[in-house]
């Protein structure tokens, strides 16, 4: 299962010298949401950072139940990366994201095997410079996930 | 004289260098073929007790029945790996085992051998396997579309898969329901039609039975 999760980053006002960037998902603005998701983006709907200054935003996500995704850094080659690609508006630079590190986990089928997973809520930290304005950034969040049998 | 020493030298050690190679390669490939023994016994265990998975909150995408089964194979046309064209069409007459696959697929790993046995087994009777990848083909740059042709290639090579393998099957996905997890195998009968399909990791005996099913099914 090879997935992408959208991840829209809707506008907001600013305030004095704050620049406000609101986070949305694609599927929760679509009249039909997509229940095939297996990562939901959790939180934040909007964070406010210093204008021009570089911040760190964290993104929540959660795996659901029963599956695992491969970590930024599987140990099979083969094996797809999480990854979070970044459309940066003018205005806008992240310069680099944090994944964090994966936990062992060894599928039913091959119990003396250790992958680098993440299950459960785990979080991505995105470094962001943004100039004082309202953006709207999109994003998507690329994984393959498995469950005990498939992928 | 010293050259000759050298010389002697030289050979002897290019001698021990390969006879370390070879040793090295037969250690790696047991090791690889006790890792996957193992992996098959424990896929064949957690069929007999799937409640016992750690994974059991999983999705139970392996309860789902596909809505081509009884209905005709869609039709397709895919290349294999050496540009060849190959038709599902051109094997009517034959009981046929669509299978999609990936590279990054762990559980496809497990199930390939078997595959590859039951093909040995069956082949005569006029069983076939379509092996059909659905790894990323890289269609604006031709260097990259190279490389991901060469690692599924490599896949192919070091799993001593026998039969077709043919690329791009995400651009037949949708006709076959979307493939929404793999393996996904769909066990097509003589006549063209689907008499059974399984999403996931499944046993050893149950391939099997859906292809002695299709072997029987729609014949003249």
């Amino acid at each position: 299962m090879r997935r992408w999760l959208g991840v829209v980053l809707a506008s907001a006002s600013c305030l004095g010298l704050q620049c406000a960037v609101s986070q949305k998902l694609a599927w929760q603005s679509d009249a039909k949401p997509n229940e095939h998701q297996l990562v939901q983006f959790l939180y934040p709907e909007q964070v406010t950072v210093p204008a021009g200054k570089p911040s760190v935003v964290e993104l929540h996500f959660r795996v659901n139940d029963g599956l695992h995704i491969n970590s930024h850094t599987p140990r099979e080659k083969s094996f797809i990366p999480t990854q979070l690609m970044v459309g940066e508006p003018a205005g806008v630079n992240v310069a680099s994201v944090d994944f964090p590190a994966g936990t062992d986990y060894s599928p039913a089928f091959s119990p003396n095997d250790k992958l680098s997973v993440y299950t459960g809520e785990f979080v991505l930290r995105a470094h962001i410079t943004a100039q004082r304005c309202d953006h709207l950034v999109q994003a998507g969040l690329r994984y393959q996930a498995c469950d005990a049998n498939s992928c | 004289m010293k050259r000759n020493h050298l010389v002697l030298i030289l050979v002897v050690a290019a001698l021990a260098l390969m006879v370390w190679t070879g040793v090295d390669n037969y250690r790696r490939r047991k090791a690889e073929q006790e890792k996957l023994r193992q992996m098959q016994a424990q896929a064949a265990l957690m069929s007999a007790a799937p409640a016992a998975s750690a994974d059991a909150g999983a999705v139970p995408v392996e309860e789902m029945k596909s809505p081509l089964e009884g209905k005709p194979a869609p039709a397709f046309t895919l290349e294999t790996l050496q540009g060849q064209k190959v038709s599902l069409a051109s094997y009517k007459g034959k009981a046929v085992l669509v299978n999609f696959m990936a590279t990054w697929c762990a559980p496809c790993k497990v199930e390939t051998p078997w595959l590859i046995k039951l093909r040995d087994q069956y082949g005569p009777q006029g069983f076939e396997i379509l092996g059909i990848s659905t790894d990323d083909l890289d269609k604006d740059d031709k260097k990259m579309n190279a490389q991901d042709k060469a690692d599924i290639a490599k896949f192919v090579a070091n799993m001593h898969i026998d039969y077709p393998v043919l690329i791009d099957g995400d651009s037949i996905s949708h006709p076959y329901g979307g493939i929404d997890a793999l393996p996904t195998s769909f066990f097509v009968d003589r006549s063209g039609k689907v008499i059974a399909s399984t999403i996931g990791l499944h046993d050893r005996d149950e391939l099997e039975a859906n292809i002695k099913k299709a072997l029987a099914s729609g014949g003249a």
